[in-house]
């Protein structure tokens, strides 16, 4: 089932929260929806899912929006809150919903086993951690076995096994059952290993769209190259003739705005030989950091300002 | 919608807050049916006297005091509403049923349904009070003819109530908002401004707690409307509420 986002838009008063949005979720692969805090991830999300009513734009699964599906739980699956009634068991909860859903009850325990929670399942879910929370909303989820999941920052509140666990678990739904997933994080590195597609935002709008490959090519030129040369400083010269932006130390040369088989390209041109010549994208949050720069909502001054922009941890 | 009726009910069933609502009521139903027929006869004051048992006058007021539950079962229809909001089960609820105007009818349905038993068995406590205390004091009232249309009359106050709870919680969404709020209305704006100022006391009749009045017997010599008018009034407020709620409270952004 493929998720179409077309011309989303939203304000809440005077704060722009998403504008003009729009991307497509393929099934079979796994979606990460990337943004730093206050993108409007969230609130795309609830739109997308018929919880909040946008300014303009749509959503549709397969063509239809979320309020007009027959039997939402069976087509669409979203962990959206990690809240519960507290006095109410987790296998309650579940509960409820297949009551709701004309689910059959024993759909409650089968999910509780499937995110690992059967042994918690009778206790009040107000005593459950972060980590068993996210996993109960991702049960609740799971219900109508839907064939698109939806999942805000399901990553939250998880241990690194739990983290661990659910990477394997949604390339497994989207891989394996060609199921559509659309995962959302403030961190790429966090779904760097889980998301075959990237769908990155900032302020609201659509920063990049495409597959992971095409992100760490950095076919646009988002990316720097690392170039090491006994001729340093006369292929910084002939690069700079032809308008990349370098940067010089020694014998190494920092090119942004390229890439390394144009860099490979133009130094065979100039006859100039080299040691070295890698792409420093690898360092994939680099780029992400990049697409998204100056566009969170919460910005704060660098605690140390002689950490360059974009300085890898 | 059944399914969703029984959703509901699971959800009223999976936590506590019932069993309170319940013992609570069973409680007030017998505890005052006790005290007034502890006090019948005796002298109060201005010289007016407590009925005396055996008197129709007492064994309607006595059956009457299971209506004044109706503040707990308001409470667990508002509770049942507003819980959505309040531990943020909106979400799932709305995203399992995005036609949210369904889920409210669905509470409705289910809270009158469920009030059904919980107020029968209030009822039934204080009828067993009354029973057998003025038994013991010399005369067991019949439960026939008026006794009997006060204690059906209590009854069904008792489920409509649950109707209006539901509606005040979907009107306010704000848990402690309309709990407050509701039982401010009750026991302030009505139950002493309105009282207090003669030219509002006829509009009493039509208010939530005239309307109350109507379907039992009481000693008020307020002017009512018929038991049956009564139980239309109170619906209606119920309903009323749960559509303008609906409308323009519940179909809001859940962010």
């Amino acid at each position: 089932m493929r998720v179409e986002v077309r011309g989303l838009t939203k304000h809440f008063g005077p704060v722009q929260a998403v504008s003009d949005l729009s991307f497509t979720v393929e099934p079979g692969s796994v979606t990460g929806f990337l943004g730093p805090n206050g993108a409007g991830k969230t609130t795309t999300l609830r739109m997308m899912l018929g919880l909040l009513k946008p300014d303009t734009g749509t959503a549709t699964f397969d063509g239809a929006p979320y309020t007009a599906l027959t039997e939402p739980l069976r087509t669409v699956g979203a962990v959206l809150e990690t809240a519960f009634h507290p006095a109410r068991s987790g296998r309650n909860h579940l509960r409820v919903y297949c009551r709701a859903a004309g689910l059959p009850l024993s759909r409650a325990d089968e999910v509780l086993v499937q995110v690992g929670l059967a042994e918690a399942g009778g206790r009040r879910a107000g005593g459950y951690s972060l980590g068993m929370r996210q996993r109960l909303a991702l049960a609740t989820s799971l219900l109508g076995d839907p064939s698109v999941l939806v999942l805000d920052e399901p990553a939250n509140g998880l241990d690194p096994e739990g983290i661990q666990w659910l990477r394997g678990f949604l390339r497994h739904l989207a891989h394996d059952q060609g199921r559509t997933v659309l995962v959302s994080s403030h961190l790429l590195s966090e779904v760097e290993q889980t998301v075959d597609r990237v769908v990155i935002v900032g302020a609201g709008r659509l920063v990049r769209e495409g597959s992971m490959e095409q992100l760490r090519s950095g076919a646009d030129g988002a990316g720097t190259v690392l170039v090491r040369s006994p001729e340093a400083a006369r292929f910084a010269d002939v690069l700079r003739t032809d308008g990349v932006t370098v940067t010089q130390e020694d014998s190494a040369l920092t090119v942004t705005g390229s890439t390394p088989a144009d860099i490979g390209r133009r130094a065979f041109a100039a006859g100039i030989e080299l040691h070295e010549l890698r792409s420093r994208t690898s360092g994939l949050e680099e780029i992400y950091f990049q697409l998204t720069a100056g566009t969170e909502q919460f910005a704060a001054p660098y605690a140390d300002s002689a950490v360059p922009q974009g300085a890898t941890r | 919608m059944t399914r969703l009726v029984r959703a509901e009910w699971t959800k009223l069933l999976t936590t506590r807050t019932w069993i309170g609502m319940l013992l609570g009521g069973c409680a007030m139903a017998g505890g005052f049916a006790a005290l007034f027929t502890a006090f019948a006869g005796e002298g109060g004051q201005n010289g007016q006297a407590f009925p005396a048992v055996g008197t129709p006058l007492y064994e309607q007021a006595a059956f009457a005091v299971s209506a004044n539950a109706t503040v707990l079962l308001l409470i667990l229809g508002i509770i049942g509403m507003t819980q959505e909001y309040r531990h943020r089960t909106a979400t799932p609820t709305f995203l399992t049923t995005p036609r949210r105007g369904r889920v409210v009818v669905a509470k409705l349905v289910a809270y009158a349904l469920a009030a059904v038993p919980i107020g029968l068995l209030i009822v039934a406590v204080n009828v067993l009070v009354v029973e057998l205390y003025a038994g013991a004091r010399g005369a067991a009232p019949s439960i026939s003819g008026d006794n009997l249309r006060v204690i059906a009359g209590a009854w069904a106050a008792l489920v409509i109530y649950a109707v209006i709870g539901v509606g005040v919680g979907a009107l306010l969404r704000s848990q402690v908002g309309a709990i407050v709020g509701a039982l401010v209305y009750l026991f302030v704006i009505e139950g002493i401004v309105f009282r207090a100022i003669p030219v509002l006391a006829p509009a009493i009749k039509w208010l939530p707690g005239g309307a109350l009045e109507a379907m039992t017997a009481t000693l008020n010599e307020t002017e009512l409307l018929e038991p049956w008018q009564g139980g239309l009034v109170l619906l209606g407020y119920g309903l009323l509420a749960a559509l303008v709620g609906t409308v323009f409270a519940v179909r809001r952004d859940i962010v």
